[in-house]
């Protein structure tokens, strides 16, 4: 495990931010600590609590997926951008 | 008999003789002239039209600074100062903090054209441009001073430049580059040209402007003053331009595009809050946007035609961002508002939001859901979810938020890496910039950079806010202390 910073957008705001995640959080945690910065501050709350889900150049990456594993896959240097939003997919 | 001054002006502004001891090229070196691909005898063409003698040039500037002095004075025996909107007055302390040294910044500039500039009518021209900006710099110094006693803030027009605040850091990291970092032509078309020639209307006309009808007569004499230097050694930018479209217009062009986009990003951040926010609403004259298509758009699209350049590639999203940078960069530093030296007015109570709305059709679903949940925040009595918890990520050639170019349905990654690392972009315009010299831009560190790097601690929001300099008699807040916000609040029920 180790602290690692990433640029975490959450749809729907104006600006990213800097996060620091731990490459052993899963994708569940590392949507909460960026919508953490967001959500109730710049965008509403949605109703019902969808949750959220985190997307990397455009693909959906699996709730359960830490962020070692997608490091192990590709090459994710620092302040890379990751987008949050709030959950869309029934099975993610 | 005297001579009269058509005999013997030309001959004074105009005196050079051959080099024979030194090698031309080491006395003026291209990377310090810039006229690298520029025939020496091309430079014989420059010309600028303000003629002025040495003996002129004191003479009026005696009268400028009498004047000056003469209404500063009187203004302080009648405490105008105090009786001031609050909202107003922050303008007066972002522009202090982060004006000031730039225009000391510019007296090295000016000293390279002295000195280095490939012709002689320029480097006499350069000379009067230095004293212009010594003179600048101490009418701040002066304003500042006199007031310190009112405000703690007006300390920052000489602090600013030596603290680590992330605003004056992307102040100087463009001023770096386009004065001290440049040749002689680079600073000639970025500086004299394009921020002397076009955008420093907006802060020394507009904002004057403003600060007049805000009763703040002493600020908007003094920017008007500074203003009438500015007009004569901007001249030094279009004889620069017309020498080198001549012989490079491929450089004169890229020269211009990245400047006019740099500008506007800075004067997004320094003048268009001021204009659409701060200044109080039955103040305003014109919008931030309709100043700049008056005084900037139209001007810069004028100076190409003549010239036979191009509009730059990226225009239309340049109008697209004039809707929305400075909105962006205003809910930027009012939430980030203890990371300020100055207090924001929020701006946002419901008659201007209709003037907002009036001005940019696309304002409130750009900007007003974001302010919506501010308001119930403030009015719920939840302050704290107001306020930063960690950092926004900054442009690597801006050194601004990501995302306070255009709005946020714009909002996409901008990101490359160059020698291993990775560089991050508000926008497409500011990645291409980057992309024109890279070893330009690559060895900057962000304050975001700082921070993952070790160099700000502790390493949380605490510890970045004692790096950038900011003391609580000086940590920015909401300057009305929320009192708009009741616009929206509930009515009480009986």
């Amino acid at each position: 495990m180790a602290l690692f910073p990433i640029t975490g957008r959450f749809v729907g705001d104006f600006v990213p931010h800097l996060v620091p995640v731990d490459t052993d959080d899963t994708m569940d945690e590392i949507a909460g600590k960026v919508a953490s910065f967001s959500v109730g501050h710049r965008v509403a709350r949605r109703p019902g609590d969808p949750g959220y889900e985190v997307l990397l150049g455009g693909e959906l990456l699996p709730a359960t997926t830490t962020l070692a594993a997608v490091m192990a896959a590709r090459e994710i240097l620092p302040l890379q951008w990751f987008d949050v939003r709030f959950r869309e997919t029934a099975d993610a | 008999m005297l001579l009269n001054r058509d005999d013997w002006y030309e001959t004074s502004r105009d005196l050079d003789w051959t080099l024979s001891y030194v090698d031309p090229a080491i006395a003026f070196p291209a990377r310090w002239s810039g006229a690298d691909g520029v025939p020496a005898e091309a430079w014989q063409a420059w010309d600028e039209p303000f003629r002025v003698s040495y003996r002129d040039y004191v003479r009026i500037q005696r009268e400028k600074e009498a004047g000056v002095k003469a209404v500063s004075q009187a203004l302080g025996r009648a405490g105008i100062y105090e009786k001031l909107d609050p909202a107003h007055v922050a303008a007066s302390h972002l522009h202090m903090g982060t004006t000031c040294m730039v225009e000391h910044m510019a007296v090295t500039m000016q000293s390279r054209f002295c000195r280095f500039a490939p012709t002689p009518k320029w480097r006499n021209l350069g000379v009067f441009g230095m004293l212009d900006e010594t003179r600048h710099t101490q009418l701040d110094m002066r304003f500042s001073h006199d007031l310190l006693k009112a405000d703690p803030r007006f300390d920052w027009a000489q602090k600013a430049f030596h603290t680590n605040e992330w605003g004056v850091l992307a102040v100087k990291n463009f001023f770096d580059d386009a004065m001290l970092n440049a040749d002689c032509v680079e600073a000639a078309l970025a500086t004299s040209l394009t921020v002397e020639h076009g955008f420093t209307n907006i802060q020394f006309v507009a904002l004057a402007a403003d600060a007049m009808a805000a009763g703040d007569i002493n600020w908007s004499n003094l920017l008007s003053s500074i203003q009438t230097d500015e007009a004569r050694h901007a001249q030094q930018g279009f004889p620069t331009l017309a020498v080198l479209v001549e012989h490079d217009p491929e450089r004169a062009q890229k020269a211009l595009d990245v400047a006019f986009w740099r500008s506007t990003r800075l004067f997004q951040t320094l003048t268009g809050p001021a204009m659409d926010y701060y200044t109080p609403l039955d103040q305003r004259k014109m919008s931030f946007k309709e100043f700049m298509l008056e005084w900037i758009v139209n001007h810069h699209e004028r100076i190409l035609e003549d010239y036979g350049l191009k509009k730059p590639w990226y225009w239309d999203q340049f109008l697209h961002s004039l809707e929305n940078g400075h909105h962006a960069m205003h809910i930027g530093t009012w939430f980030w508002r203890p990371t300020l030296f100055w207090k924001p007015n929020a701006g946002v109570s419901k008659a201007e939001r209709e003037w907002l709305n009036e001005k940019y059709p696309t304002w409130e679903d750009n900007w007003g859901v974001l302010w919506d949940e501010i308001i119930r925040n403030v009015n719920e009595g939840r302050v704290e979810d107001t306020l930063p918890q960690t950092l926004p990520s900054l442009c690597n050639l801006t050194q601004l938020p990501l995302g306070s170019a255009m709005s946020r349905h714009d909002l996409a990654p901008h990101q490359l890496v160059y020698k291993g690392r990775l560089y991050s972009f508000d926008s497409e315009i500011s990645q291409w910039c980057f992309e024109q010299d890279p070893e330009r831009y690559a060895g900057h560190q962000s304050l975001v950079d700082r921070f993952i790097g070790g160099q700000i601690l502790p390493p949380d929001l605490g510890g970045a806010l004692g790096y950038m300099g900011l003391t609580p008699e000086v940590m920015g807040d909401d300057v009305y202390n929320y009192a708009w916000a009741r616009d929206y609040a509930p009515a009480p029920t009986a």
